[in-house]
């Protein structure tokens, strides 16, 4: 039995101290955060990987158009080519004319391509005069081809008109159009195009300053016909794609004369107000029958190039702008399309949509020039992804080669903006953040959940476990309850303390027991010695008178002695269980024992200070005065003999309070809780007296029966201990 | 006629220093050394007193068991715990088995003699006053009747049943009413080698318990606390 008043404090600072299990899972559940930062990489490879997808199916488009151009090398002939203007430079492409174009002067023709007409004025024109007015002289122009021809409108205000004047063999002083074409590494072909009365315009070569044709005859390549109207003229032309080579580039000019008399030019107004060379533009040649190949292959929100070894443009097809396909809300189950409602707006915060109106244009030649054309014109397949031009949207571009037998003919190159990859994405980042939220807050209110549980078992066990034992250290109840039927790691706990308590309070009724038996096992031997001394003592009659008999006799007595009080606790515990209480006078038993231990101890004197009288008390008498007995002789062993030991007697608080005081050695500090316990024996021991500690146990079990209270001091002076027992007055 | 005394006792040194002290003073004495033996030899033949251990090898009650059978074939036989067991609830229930007294070991063997010199005495004045026989040693102490022959009590008229010790305790005091015995003296009278005060208090405990079975009211023995006890006198004496 070993008291636990000191081990018993520390248990509830223990949980204080640190993190509770609760706090900590909880903090653990925050690990669950990084589920959307994984999601944002595993967004971002996935986002790779699709692109590398697109990668590939823009490279198998691109591959299988090339299948089909393979060995078409009359598609790449240069002759077959179609010139198309390029003017300003990030311009559209002219396209083909929806309409056939009759060259009779009349603009019908074009009404369903006029909003690719183009406003020129003498405005920041170069050959204008200063006091230049728009009415006076400006014109509308349309480019486009049709067929094997190039068609060019000229839709044209006029306030003056002036024919062409046979008289005059200069060409340039009526009202004309002005055309230049210019092949690569050659020079300039000036063409006028001029007319003596509406209809059928005349068409010469002339030399470079406008003036005389370069021979007598008209050219009849390039037909122009012209109508008047009140306010100016139309003119219709034509240029048969003959006469356009690869990368020619063609100029128009309009050049207005209003005096008839003067004939001076008043103002030149080129259509093509382009930069560099010579105010001409280039002209791509484009296979209007690649384009019809490749209007087959049409992909939406995808441009199809068609480029020659030279890096020029034969064809092109579709656009790349437009909506990515957009993410229909309403085909979610209802829960999924409320909870993307509910977050949205606030992801949009986070999530920047996808731009689908970003902007692109052609590319240009010097763009052209990158290492993709020039090794996929080498015959290697690419694929490549660049920014647009305005940097909000990025384009995958996948390039093949086109191939006649082992030689290389030109290249498909296919571009895709990677907005609908974006947008998937997004929307599976959205989705990932909504679905982490979710699962967030669930995992976190289980965790709280559980741990909850699993703090309130473990209090439970806890305080279990300390009622489990009292404070003496006796086990009184060494089965658990709290979850002993779960099988998990708690109900294991509960478990083993319930079996370590069952072994220890085993343990505790074997120490318990072990006095009894200890005394029960030596009484025989020391019969058999005590017999056959007086045994002996007949047998030889001398020894009778022996002192070596009388000693043996002294050390029987002794053992017998210490057998009993071994045995005394035990059967003290067994006998009050059975005890009848009576209500006597505490005084009256005091004073008779206090009169007994003055006769057995002569040596001693006993002060008897009765301060109260009568105290009345409910109990074993027998068992009061057995536990003075314990009192007296311990105070009898540790003082010196002729010292005093008083005892007081009185009421304090309705509680009797008896006192015992002897002079002697001071009780070591650590000892006074222990003082009680069984077995604890303190100060110096005398030889002929057994000591065993079980004398102040007896007291204290017989205090707790009659619901007293025992405790030791060191005395005031410092010479002394005082025993103080308090019991309860019967009323 | 020797009289014949049955030891049974599973220490063959306690055994037969028993059985010596015994011869010596005059006695046959016949010694076991387990319950089956014991119990097939009583069937042949009654010894005229037991010493019974409680305890035999490895039968806790062995020797109550024994008891028991001898009392089934004797009433009056005279039996003696001799025993290590010292608890309240073993005296009990020897002495419920009729047991004629209950020894603790150590046991002064002179004490012994004296004791079953006493018992076979007892057992001489039962058969006698069966017989007929004159009661010429009683004394009567108020509602108290003391047999010095046969050491019986009785109480206002009924029998008591008291072991030896107790018998010699009640007879000590009795004696001389209204004086205390200290327990020095009560020492004396019980006859035992080791006798503590708290040994005497127990003796008293169950005394008077006996006495209160019989009578609730019983008070005449009065505690001197620290000193002993006094025989009171009823008030009707």
């Amino acid at each position: 039995m070993l008291r636990s008043a000191n081990v018993e404090k520390p248990v509830g600072q223990r949980i204080a101290r640190g993190l509770s299990i609760r706090s900590k899972l909880l903090l653990l559940v925050l690990a669950l955060l990084l589920i959307p930062w994984m999601g944002y990489y595993y967004a971002q490879e996935l986002k790779q990987f699709l692109l590398k997808g697109q990668e590939e199916a823009l490279l198998l488009t691109a591959r299988g158009i090339a299948t089909v151009l393979h060995d078409r090398t009359e598609l790449f002939d240069p002759a077959t080519g179609v010139p198309e203007l390029v003017g300003e430079e990030r311009s559209s492409f002219v396209n083909r004319l929806s309409q056939n174009i009759r060259l009779d002067g009349d603009d019908k023709d074009w009404i369903t391509d006029s909003y690719k007409s183009v406003l020129f004025n003498g405005l920041g024109a170069t050959q204008c005069s200063v006091n230049y007015d728009p009415d006076s002289f400006s014109y509308r122009h349309t480019f486009g081809y049709r067929g094997a021809n190039l068609f060019a409108l000229f839709h044209v205000w006029d306030e003056t008109l002036v024919y062409r004047d046979l008289n005059f063999r200069r060409l340039d002083n009526s009202d004309h159009i002005r055309v230049v074409l210019q092949n690569p590494q050659q020079p300039l072909q000036h063409y006028l195009v001029t007319a003596r009365r509406p209809g059928r315009m005349s068409v010469y070569r002339v030399d470079d300053n406008w003036r005389y044709p370069l021979t007598g005859d008209p050219v009849y390549d390039i037909t122009a016909v012209m109508s008047d109207r009140a306010d100016g003229y139309t003119v219709e032309l034509r240029i048969p794609r003959h006469l356009m080579k690869r990368e020619t580039r063609i100029g128009f000019s309009v050049v207005d004369v209003d005096n008839e008399a003067t004939r001076e030019v008043e103002r030149t107004i080129a259509a093509m107000p382009t930069g560099s060379e010579d105010s001409l533009s280039r002209i791509m040649i484009l296979s209007p029958e690649l384009v019809k190949i490749l209007e087959g292959l049409n992909r939406p929100v995808a441009r199809i190039w068609i480029l020659d070894t030279d890096q020029h443009v034969r064809a092109v097809v579709g656009e790349m702008t437009g909506q990515p396909g957009a993410y229909n809300v309403s085909q979610r189950a209802p829960l999924r399309a409320w909870l993307v409602s509910v977050f949205d707006p606030v992801l949009d915060l986070f999530f920047a949509t996808p731009e689908s109106d970003f902007m692109d244009v052609p590319l240009d030649v010097g763009e052209r020039q990158g290492e993709i054309f020039t090794r996929v014109l080498a015959g290697e397949s690419q694929a490549q992804r660049r920014p647009s031009i305005d940097g909000r949207a990025e384009i995958l571009m996948a390039a093949f080669p086109i191939f006649s037998g082992e030689r290389v003919l030109g290249a498909v190159l296919v571009e895709q903006s990677s907005n609908e990859i974006l947008a998937l994405q997004q929307i599976a980042l959205k989705n990932l953040t909504i679905a982490t939220i979710l699962v967030f807050v669930f995992v976190a209110t289980a965790m709280l959940l559980f741990a909850s549980n699993l703090t309130l078992r473990i209090a439970r066990l806890r305080t279990s476990t300390e009622l489990a034992i009292t404070p003496e250290g006796r086990v009184q109840d060494n089965n658990i309850p709290v979850a002993t039927s779960t099988h998990d790691e708690v109900g294991d706990l509960s478990r083993s303390i319930t079996n370590m308590l069952k072994r220890l309070s085993q343990y505790t009724r074997y120490l318990e027991a072990m006095p009894d038996t200890l005394a029960h096992e030596l009484s025989n031997p020391l019969n058999v010695v005590n017999s056959s001394l007086e045994n002996l003592e007949i047998e030889i009659p001398d020894s009778r008178n022996s002192k070596y008999m009388a000693r043996a006799k002294n050390g029987i007595v002794r053992l017998r002695s210490i057998l009993t009080s071994l045995t005394e606790a035990a059967n003290l515990e067994d006998a009050l269980q059975t005890e009848e209480q009576e209500k006597f006078d505490f005084v009256e038993l005091v004073t008779g024992c206090v009169d007994g231990y003055k006769v057995s101890n002569p040596d001693r004197k006993f002060d008897l200070d009765i301060i109260h009288s009568p105290l009345l008390v409910l109990g074993s008498a027998d068992h009061l005065a057995q536990m003075l007995d314990k009192l007296a002789d311990n105070a009898v062993d540790f003082s010196d003999p002729d010292t005093t030991i008083l005892v007081r007697l009185q009421r304090a608080n309705d509680k009797i309070a008896l006192s015992i005081t002897n002079e002697g050695p001071l009780l070591p500090e650590a000892m006074k809780d222990r003082l009680f316990d069984p077995m604890i024996s303190v100060g110096k021991k005398k030889a002929d007296k057994s000591h065993l500690g079980l004398g102040l146990f007896i007291t204290r079990l017989i205090t707790q029966y009659h619901k007293g209270e025992v405790s030791a001091a060191n005395k005031g002076g410092g010479s002394g201990v005082e025993i103080t027992i308090t019991l309860p007055l019967a009323t | 006629m020797q009289k014949i005394i049955a030891i049974v006792e599973d220490d063959p040194d306690q055994r037969d220093n028993y059985s010596d002290a015994l011869i010596t003073y005059g006695y046959q004495v016949e010694t076991f050394s387990s319950k089956p033996e014991a119990l097939e030899c009583f069937h042949k033949r009654l010894p005229d007193l037991a010493i019974l251990d409680i305890m035999l090898n490895d039968e806790m009650d062995g020797g109550f068991d024994i008891c028991r059978e001898l009392r089934m074939l004797s009433p009056n036989l005279p039996i003696i715990f001799l025993t290590a067991r010292d608890s309240d609830i073993d005296r009990v229930s020897g002495l419920r088995l009729d047991a004629w007294d209950y020894l603790t070991k150590p046991v002064n063997l002179q004490f012994l003699a004296v004791r079953v010199n006493s018992l076979f005495r007892i057992a001489q004045a039962i058969k006698q006053q069966s017989a007929g026989a004159a009661k010429n040693n009683q004394l009567q102490i108020g509602d108290l009747l003391l047999d010095s022959d046969s050491m019986s009590i009785k109480w206002q008229g009924q029998d008591m049943n008291m072991t030896l010790t107790e018998f010699w305790i009640v007879e000590a005091l009795a004696h001389v009413p209204g004086i205390v015995k200290t327990y020095a003296d009560l020492m004396q009278v019980t006859r035992q080698s080791y006798v503590e005060k708290n040994t005497i208090n127990g003796y008293v405990r169950r005394i008077r318990k006996k006495f209160k079975e019989l009578d609730g009211d019983f008070s005449n023995i009065k505690t001197v606390f620290g000193i002993g006890y006094r025989w009171q006198a009823g008030e009707q004496s």
